[in-house]
Parts: C-alpha cells; structure tokens; sequence
C-alpha cells in the first residue's frame, strides 16, 4: 500500500513537472493554439494576435514547398530557397528585421491550409491558388497575388503532341484532390481520356518518367521546375516540352489566417511594396542612393524625412503595425520584386520564365501596386 | 569416402532405450534433406536456382548500386526536418534509451536471479556472444547507417549509446532491491526526461520528421492508448449492458474501418470537433488518429488477457469477500496485464509497421523522407527508388524482426498459454 | 382464526444497494458519454456552419467533375457513381487477392514444415522477410520495381496474340457478351445451385452405404454438360476476345491497369506471409499422436497433411485467418499510393474537390464496415460448422 502511494506521488510529480515545462514553453504548437489562435473561424477578428505573436518568438513560421525547384526548395543540406522563400524572407525583415529569422515549415498539398487554421504556420507561401471556395471554406485570406500562373500539360518532346486536340486516348497525371483534375477534366471534355491521379509528386514523376502517362499537367511554374531538373540520362530539359496552352488561371499568392486583419494587410503591403519599389526602380544596391530623391512618394515609401512647408519633418507612417522604414530594410535585404523574379525564375535562371503577366502595368503586366501613402 | 552413417552410442548399459543420435556426412545429409524423392530433387533444382539467381542480384546490387542518395540525405530519412544546430537533442534522447535499455535489462537479470535464490530453479546469465545472437539485426542496421556516414560524428554517438547501455546494465544489476522495485517510476522518469529533453528547445512534436517521427507515434500512440484501451476491455466484459453496447460498438467500428480513413479524419475532421480556436498541429491530428485506432486493439489484447485468468481466482478473491474492484485491482489485473505482454509487443511491432501510412497524408516520416529524397535534383527520375525502399524496408525489418522474436521468447518464459 | 406472519425484508440503503448501483452506474456513464458526444456533435455543426459547409448529403448527387481511370465516370457523372466505381475497384481486388492469398498462404505454411531444408529454408525466409515490412513499402515496391519498368504503350509486350503487356495495363483474352448471355447466365446459375444439390445427395448417398461418392466427379459434370448444351443451344453466347491494341487505345479482352497488379501482387505476397504463420501454427498445434498414428498406418506424407492433419488444423487456423481477410480488405486503401482507382482515392478526390469532407469519410468508413461485417459473416458460418461440439 505505502509502495504504491510512494509510486503515485512520484508519478504525479512528474507528471506536474512535464506539464509545467511544456507549458511554459511558448513554442509548444498546442499552447501557441490556444492563446495565438483567439475566434479564428472567421467569426472572431483577434486583431494583432499574429503580429504580436510573431514579435515576441522572434521568428516567423513560414509554410512553403520543399520540393519545387524556384518556388520552395529544400537542398539536402536543409537550405531553404526559391521565389516563395524569399518572399518570406521580406516579410521577416519586415516585422523583425531580421531575413534569417525564418522558421521554414514544409507542407504538401493536403495539410497545408490545416497548418495555417490551426496555427502552426503564421503564412502559407507555397503556390496556392487563389480561389473562391478556399476564401470560403478554409478560412484562408488571399494577399496580393505575387505570381499570375496558369495550368499547362508537359508532354515528351518526341510525342509530337503539339496541343490537346492531339491528345486523344491518351493517359495524363495529376495530383490527386486539387484543383488541376477538375480543370484537366474540364478541358478535354469530350475527348477521350485516362486521368491517373497520384497523392504524391514523386510517386507521380516516376510515373511520368516510366511512361506510364503521356502528359503531366500542373501549373505551369511547377512544370518549368520539373522540366529544368529532368536527368540526362533521360535526354535532359530537351526531352519535355511545355504545351503552350494554358487551361486556368491559378494566382499564386501568399495566404494568412481569417480574422487576423492587422496580420493580413502587413502581409499585403509587403508584396506591394516590392512592387512598387521595382516601379521605382529601387533595388537592392541603390536604395542609399535614394535618399536625397526629390519624389514624395519614394521619400514616403522609404520612410525618409519629408519636409513640409513649415520646415517640420515627418517620416510616414501608414499605421499597420510595423515601424516605418521596414520599405527600406527589406529591400535592401531581399531586393525588389524584380530582382526576386530574377534571381529565383527568371530569363537567366534554370527555369526561364519570361515575366508574361508578371510584369508591371507599365510594362503590360498585371502587377499595380495601390500607392503607398 | 561414400556416404556413411556415423552413429554414436554410448557404451552404457543405461543408453539402451535413450534416442540414438546419428549425425549423418554431408553427402549423406543432402540425401536425405535435399534428393529424397525425385520430386523433392526437382524442387530442389528449381528453388537452388532461383536461390542462386536471387542471391547474384542481390551482390550485384549491393556492389554496384549507387548509394549517394543515402548518404546525402542521410539526416533527413533519420530525423526529417529536425533544425541541424539542435540535433544534439535526439543524440542525447538516443543515449538516455541507452541508458534506459541498459539498466531495464539489468534490473530484469537481477530479479532473475533473486527468484532464482529464492525458489531454488536453476539460473543462467546469458552470455555477451547469446545477447549478440539475439540482437544481430541491430547491430547490422547500426552498422549499415554508419557505413553511409560522412563524418565521424555518428560514430561517436554510436560508441557513447553503447558505452552507457553497457555500462548501465551492471548499474542496474547492482541496485538494491528496494530501489528495483520502483523500475516502472524510473521508466517514467527517463521516458519524461527524454521527451522534455527533444522538446525543450522550442521544437515542438510538429516539426518532428524521419524515422524518429516513426519510433515517436509508435510509442506516444501506445501510452496513449492504453488507458483507453483498458477501459473498454473493462467495458466490454460488464455485465452492465449499456457500457458493454458502447463497448462492443466502438471496437468493432474501429477494427473494420482502415488506418489511412481515420487518419483522413484527424487531417480533415478533428477540428471541426474541437471548440472554436483550438486547432492542434498535424502531427497531433494524427497521434489522436491512432490513439483512437490502437485502443480498439489493445482492448482486445487486455480482453484475451482477462479471459485468460482462470475462474478460480475469482471465485477464490469472492470466497475471501474481496469487493469487485478490489479483486480487479489487486487479483484478476495483474495477472492480466502479464499475460498479454507478448501480445503487446505484437501491437507495437504493428503500429510501427502502420505508422508509415502517414506518409499519405502528406508527413515527411522516414518513407516520405524517402521519397523527398528521390525528388531531389540530383536524384531525380533514375529509379533510386531501388535503393532507398530497401534501406526503409531494412529499418522497419530489423525493428519488427528483433521485436517479434523477443515476445516470443517473452511468451515462452512467461508461459503464456501453458497451464 | 389464522395468524398472518409478515416477514420483512431487509434492504440495504440505496447507496450499498447493488441493483441500485447498477442502474445508477449505467445511466451516469450513458449521461457523460452522451453529453460528450453532445459536445462533439455541437461543434461539429457549429463549425461547419460557420465555415459554410453543408451538414447534408445532397452532394452525392453533384457532378464529380473529374474523371476516373479505367472507368467511365466523366466529368458530368454523380458523385456516388464515382465512388460506386470505387467500390467495385475495391471488390475487384478483394474477391481476386483472397483466394489467391489463401492458397499461397497454405503453401507456403505447409512449405515450412516440408522435410526438404532448401524448400522449408526458403519458406522461411519468404515469411520472416514480407511479415515484418510494412505493406506500404510492398506496394511501393512492386510499383516502382515491377510495374514501371514494364514496357511503353507504343511498344508493347505480346504474347502471341493473346496478351498485351504494358506499364499502364495487362490485357488478356477474355470473351465478351453476345446475344443470349443473360439467358446463359440464369441457366448457369440454376445448374450451380442444382450441382449443389447433387453434391449433397452423392454425400449422403455415401454416408448411408458407403458407396464412394465421386461428388466432384458428378458436380462438375453436371456443370459441364449443362454449359456445353447451353452454349449449342444458344449458339454462342459468347465470344473469344482478344485485346486489340490501337496507338493508345485498347479494345476487347479483359484488362487491369497497373496500378491493380500492383496492389494485387504486392498483398498478396503480404497477407500469405502472415497466413503461413497462422498454418504453420496451426499445424503444429494438432497433437503429435494424431501423425504419428497417420504414420503407423503407413500413410504418405502428403495423405497424412490432407486426410488427418490439416482438417483438425482448420479449425484452429479460421479465427485468427479471417482477422487476415480483414486485414486485406482495410489495407486495399493503400491504393492512393500508386493512383489506383479504390474507394479511398475517390473519397480524397472528392474532399480535395470540395466535397465536405465529414460526410465523405463517413461513407467510406461504411463501405470498409460492409465489407468487414460481409466477409466476417460468411466465413465465421464457416467456423461454426467446423467447430467441436461438446465439451470445450
């Protein structure tokens, strides 16, 4: 009897000292949960929970890809790199001024957005498609789009297929449960046709690689990463080709929880500002060279003085949370949008997309950056 | 020298009637064992082909492969995505189940041998070379992930894990009796210390990944499910009929439904069952996944261990006046409890085998590090599938194989099943 | 004058009153399990309704929108046709692997015990190997290392004219319907349930005088006889098909897709490594007088293993075989893993499509329900037939 009470009340004390530490631990996904998350099922507006949250860990969590090359890759020493990962980077700098201060957690297709709801992740920056029912049903708040994708079907050069029309009783690849099968489907309509779905990439490229299907369809951003990686063994990027339709359009853009509006627009107005700053051609080298421009608006994006008539100086400040001159910082560290695209899957990169839509409004692209001021 | 029988006889008037061991040549042992019959012969032509060919390409594989991709990414199919600058962590988690292991077995070999002292039976201390036959597969598998090692590191940590098991043991051996009996405390507080040690520095269960993703479900899955397990065991022995309704129905629901379906409703559904605002992490939507699972099980498991408690005992703790609860604690449990020991190593080694359907839920455990690994640049599209799925095979191989042969022992010493 | 005697019965308070005490026990516990499931069930509704998910099943009648491999569910069709395809791919599976399964499985037990070393040797590693690997890794393997490497559509494997062989599909000849099928159909169905009355009648034809009953002899003749005339009668209700193979497109024969044989080799290897086991045990659990009595009758091995041994070992072998029946049943969902059309991969189709995702696994828990309970149930008839009557 006396044993066993003696084993019950170490037990317990243990069992005291575990929660204790585990509670105390602020990183803990389940007590990061419970005080971060607040009414986050769209109900509730927590208001600076996130921006706090994030200040006060000192890193943020930043859901990306693993495995698409330009977008979110990880090497094998566990770097992270890619368009999506150095958007992260911006944001980080931003709120913490900091690049490096980034914790990258990999997702894949299915858990992602349970990531973001259950606030493991503080921003999903992993191609997601901007969608009417992922607004509705996950809970999810769309940023500004950085990336204007579409989807496309990749088949073996030496089929001579030159568009769908050709491809009758053919066997395509997908990954199974997202918006690709449905908008393949949609497109061969009455043409006849296997689809064979995966729910993993690898599975699938495999798959591809063994000829199993003849055309792999994907956004089109994910296609070019394939495309640059392909073996030469296998004849090489030379041996894929990209058809040239495109059968959707998928805005690919940075994604925050509902009901975080203070969050949200921070998020926003950091992909703007890149854009903005390519617009002024502001980039990662010059930004110094800036700080005697006589342009209001450059003055204002780079928090720089501005002087009124009266001789007072005011830095602007548009009030979303973060000190002003985060413009600044960011580019600096990560260079504007431009630079961004360049550096990650641009013209000069493995992956040679041209800018297309990506491009600025004055170049005939869809990116307009509203004004900052 | 043609076959001869070479039959050995004591000369001893008591031999006479003892079984008569012959020891047959080798010419003579094929004979008999391999050419009996000539279809024996025939299958035995057939299956020494395969054998041979099967055995040509297995060296042909071994000496020919390339084995990069295991090297390079090594860490990855062993902890995931575990930050590098704090692997410290799992090393000193992997000493202290060193530690733990060690000083388990040494307390074991000391009861051992108090009951032998006081019963008068016969003991034996296995042997250093009987522990190294029963546990070969480890060490192979030890020996083939240090071989794929690109520093000196790894071997480090593989000689300081040995060094403190071994040195544990006599440690363990040498405690009193009065600190053995609180061996199962102890257990607690290493397993605690080990989780508080790979949690503490802000990685929380949800970046976890690897093969230590595996070992963690494994084993947080079956503490966790074990309470609950025991409960509906209880419940459904009752004589209550409501609780053995609700029972029976959660059990069988459980045991006729797939893993991957209940892992899909962790992914998809759990959240919608929890208050608004707390939303658990994936790796906590899966472990409440097969918390649920595994506790059908193992009430099956302690529901064949009660069964296997004779009447008597109960009737005897009744004859004594000792209330139900009472005899179920003190009487009918225990010796439960012990009787299905083997068949819960049986549970464990299959949950482990389970635990790699998470990768179809999108979590990088070993299996889905091997295939990041395979998607990789350098990897990519030349069927190194060959390579890495063997080496995952190999891990799960040597967990369940070592495992298995333990419970049977297990069940042999403890005599299951023999009245 | 009668004196009545009253007799009191003593009860004790209704806190130590055990009839009270159970009913009290059972309404508490039914009252916190329901209101857990209450609790549950409220922020199940809540939630959905806030998200704006429906709580109904109106979307089983909602186009699926994509299509299914080797079916023809296209865009347009309903969702529960879909997954009805799924439940076929599934049985599809099942009612192939388990018979196949069941005699690799008795083979491979028996093998083990075989007094020829090699044989027993390679059984034995055949079984320590597949038991203790996760069937996950099979099926992968079997995938990446058997079927892939199989040769490209635009050039295929043929055997003679009779099968084609291809990393997407394996065709062989089958026959298809003419005219008179159904009719052939229903007439075979009345000459298998009468070969089973003649298969009883010569059994007890034999347990009354002893005559030997070539049972199988006359079931099968009749069966055979009856499916000839048929075929004569009808003239040709069917017809040989063989594969034809244009560009990508395949006509005729019966086929299965890749992926299919895939699952099929790779469970089967699986769950026959773990029903070995159960035969090996079983056959080692008959005790040993009842072979050493088939011996000192000078029975052969192989009539000792079919008339005395492996009889009483079935009974022992079913329990722990039906839970491997099962087994195999529930691990057929791993055909999301290489894109096999089963009912698991429909459902995930379908929540990643936007489908609620509540309603959607509770139908495909109950279609893996349906299928357990079935096979239980028919093989636990089985069991009841065969166990000891009497003492137990």
């Amino acid at each position: 009897m006396k044993r066993i009470k003696l084993l019950a009340l170490i037990s317990a004390l243990i069992l005291v000292m575990t929660a204790c530490t585990t509670a105390g631990d602020g990183d803990e996904t389940t007590t990061t949960a419970a005080d971060g998350g607040g009414e986050d099922n769209g109900n509730g507006d927590t208001g600076g929970a996130t921006l706090a949250e994030v200040e006060s860990r000192g890193t943020l969590n930043c859901g990306v890809n693993d495995a698409v090359p330009g977008f979110g890759f990880r090497d094998p020493d566990g770097n992270f790199s890619g368009f999506d990962v150095d958007f992260c980077k911006a944001l980080a700098v931003a709120v913490l001024g900091d690049a490096e201060a980034v914790n990258y957690v990999a997702l894949n297709a299915q858990q992602r957005f349970t990531a973001l709801q259950s606030g493991e992740v503080d921003v999903l920056i992993r191609n997601t498609t901007w969608t009417a029912s992922r607004d509705g049903g996950e809970a999810a708040t769309f940023a500004t789009t950085t990336f204007y994708d579409g989807q496309g079907m990749m088949v073996r050069a030496d089929s001579g297929f030159a568009s769908i029309e050709d491809m009758a009783d053919t066997t395509v690849c997908s990954l199974t449960g997202t918006t690709t099968e449905q908008n393949v489907t949609d497109r061969f309509g009455s043409i006849p046709f296997e689809l064979l779905t995966f729910d993993d990439n690898e599975v699938l490229q495999e798959s591809f690689v063994a000829g199993q299907c003849d055309g792999w369809t994907s956004d089109k951003s994910q296609l070019a990463g394939v495309r640059t990686n392909f073996p030469d063994s296998e004849g090489g990027p030379d041996a894929l080709t990209v058809l040239d339709e495109t059968f959707s359009k998928e805005p690919l853009g940075p994604v925050t929880r509902d009901g975080d509006t203070q969050w949200s627009q921070i998020v926003d107005w950091v992909v703007i500002a890149l854009i903005q700053a390519e617009e002024f051609g502001i980039e990662s080298g010059n930004v110094d060279s800036f700080d005697s421009s006589e342009d209001v608006n450059i003055r204002r994006l780079l928090g720089l003085e501005i002087e009124d008539d009266d001789g007072n100086t005011v830095v602007f400040d548009p009030g979303i949370g973060i000190d002003p001159g985060w413009p600044s910082a960011m580019i600096t560290a990560v260079g504007n949008y431009g630079e961004i695209y360049e550096r990650n899957v641009g013209p000069a990169t493995p992956l040679g997309l041209e800018r297309g839509p990506n491009s600025l409004w004055t170049d005939g692209g869809l990116l307009y950056a509203p004004p900052y001021r | 020298m043609s076959d001869r029988e070479v039959i050995e006889r004591e000369a001893d008037p008591v031999a006479v009637g003892r079984p008569v061991h012959i020891r047959l040549g080798a010419r003579a042992w094929a004979k008999k064992n391999l050419f009996s019959t000539w279809y024996d012969a025939l299958l035995t032509l057939t299956l020494g082909s395969l054998f041979v060919a099967f055995g040509w390409t297995l060296i042909r594989f071994l000496f020919t492969s390339d084995f990069a991709i295991l090297r390079v990414n090594l860490a990855l199919l062993m902890v995931g995505g575990f930050p590098r600058d704090q692997l410290w962590r799992p090393v000193v988690a992997l000493i202290l189940v060193s530690i733990l292991l060690g000083l388990m077995a040494g307390i074991g070999s000391a009861s051992a041998r108090d009951t032998a002292e006081q019963t008068g039976l016969p003991y034996q201390r296995s042997s250093p070379m009987a522990v190294l036959k029963r546990f070969w597969p480890v060490l192979a598998f030890v020996v083939v992930v240090l071989m794929l090692t690109e520093t000196l590191t790894p071997w480090l940590v593989a000689g300081a894990a040995l060094v403190a098991g071994v040195g544990s043991f006599p440690l363990g051996r040498g405690l009193p009796a009065g600190v053995r009996r609180f061996g199962l405390v102890i257990l607690t507080i290493i397993i605690a210390a080990v989780y508080l040690v790979l949690v503490s520095g802000g990685v929380g269960w949800d970046g976890w990944g690897g093969l230590h993703l595996n070992l963690f479900l494994t084993v947080a899955g079956l503490l966790l499910a074990f309470p609950l397990g025991l409960l509906l065991a209880l419940g459904r022995r009752s004589t209550l009929p409501a609780l053995r309704a609700m029972s029976v129905t959660y059990i069988e629901f459980i045991r006729g439904v797939p893993l991957i379906t209940l892992l899909l409703m962790g992914i998809f559904v759990i959240g919608f069952f929890l208050p608004t605002g707390f939303r658990p992490g994936n790796v906590t939507r899966v472990l409440i996944a097969i918390t649920l699972f595994e506790s059908a099980y193992i009430a099956e498991v302690v529901r064949g261990g009660l069964q296997s408690v004779p009447g008597g005992q109960v009737e005897a703790a009744q004859a004594l006046g000792l209330a139900p609860w009472k005899t179920m604690r003190r009487i009918v449990l225990p010796q439960a409890l012990r009787n299905t020991i083997p068949a819960m190593v049986g549970q464990f080694i299959s949950l482990f085998k389970d635990t790699t359907l998470v990768v179809i839920v999108g979590m990088i455990d070993i299996l889905g590090a091997s295939q990041s690994a395979n998607a990789q640049g350098a990897f990519l599209a030349q069927g190194l599938h060959r390579v890495t799925l063997p080496f995952v095979a190999l891990a799960f191989w040597v967990g369940s194989y070592v495992m298995s042969r333990e419970a049977r022992r297990l069940e042999h010493k403890l005599g299951v099943g023999v009245r | 004058m009668s004196t009545a005697i009253t007799k009191k019965v003593e009860r004790p308070p209704f806190w130590r009153d055990l009839r009270v005490l159970r009913v009290l026990i059972q309404v508490l516990s039914l009252a916190v399990i329901g209101a857990i499931l209450y609790v549950l069930w409220f922020n199940l509704t809540t939630n959905m309704r806030a998200i704006g998910i429906r709580a109904d099943f109106d979307f089983l009648t909602q186009p699926v929108g994509v299509s299914v491999t080797g079916s023809d569910i296209g865009a347009g069709s309903a969702v529960w046709r879909a997954l009805l395809v799924g439940v076929q791919n599934t049985f599809a599976l099942v009612v192939v692997g388990i018979p196949l399964l069941t005699i690799i499985g008795v083979l491979v037990g028996v093998a083990r015990l075989s007094s020829n070393w090699l044989v027993s040797k390679a059984a034995t590693i055949y079984v320590e190997t597949l038991r203790n690997i996760p069937p996950l890794l099979i099926i992968l393997f079997a995938f990446f290392v058997g079927v892939l490497p199989l040769p490209d559509i635009l050039e295929p494997a043929r055997i003679l004219d009779l099968a084609i062989i291809t990393n997407r599909f394996i065709a062989v000849t089958g026959f298809s319907a003419a005219e008179g099928f159904e009719i052939f159909g229903w007439i075979m169905l009345v000459a298998l349930v009468a070969a089973i009355f003649v298969w009883r009648w010569r059994t007890r034809v034999f347990v009354q005088t002893g005559e030997p009953h070539h049972r199988v002899l006359w079931s099968t003749g009749l069966l055979l006889s009856v499916a000839v005339i048929a075929y004569l009668a009808l003239q040709g209700p069917f017809e040989l098909s063989k594969p034809v193979l244009a560009g990508r497109a395949l006509s005729g024969g019966f086929s299965g897709l890749g992926g299919y044989f895939a699952m099929l080799v790779a469970l089967v290897l699986y769950t026959a490594s773990h029903v070995a086991e159960i035969v090996r045990g079983s056959i080692l659990a008959v005790p040993r007088g009842q072979s050493e009595a088939a011996n000192a009758l000078a029975l052969s091995g192989f009539q000792r293993l079919r008339y005395v041994v492996l009889p009483q070992s079935l009974r022992i072998a079913i329990p722990p075989t039906i839970n491997q029946y099962l087994n195999f049943v529930k691990n057929t969902s791993l055909g999301i893993a290489v894109g096999y059309a089963e009912v698991t991969l429909i459902a995930f189709q379908a929540i990643g499509n936007g489908r609620p995702a509540p309603q959607m696994i509770l139908l495909l828990m109950g279609a893996y329900l349906v299928f357990s309970l079935t096979i239980s149930a028919v093989v636990n008839v089985l069991n009841r037939r065969l166990q000891l009557v009497g003492r137990t």
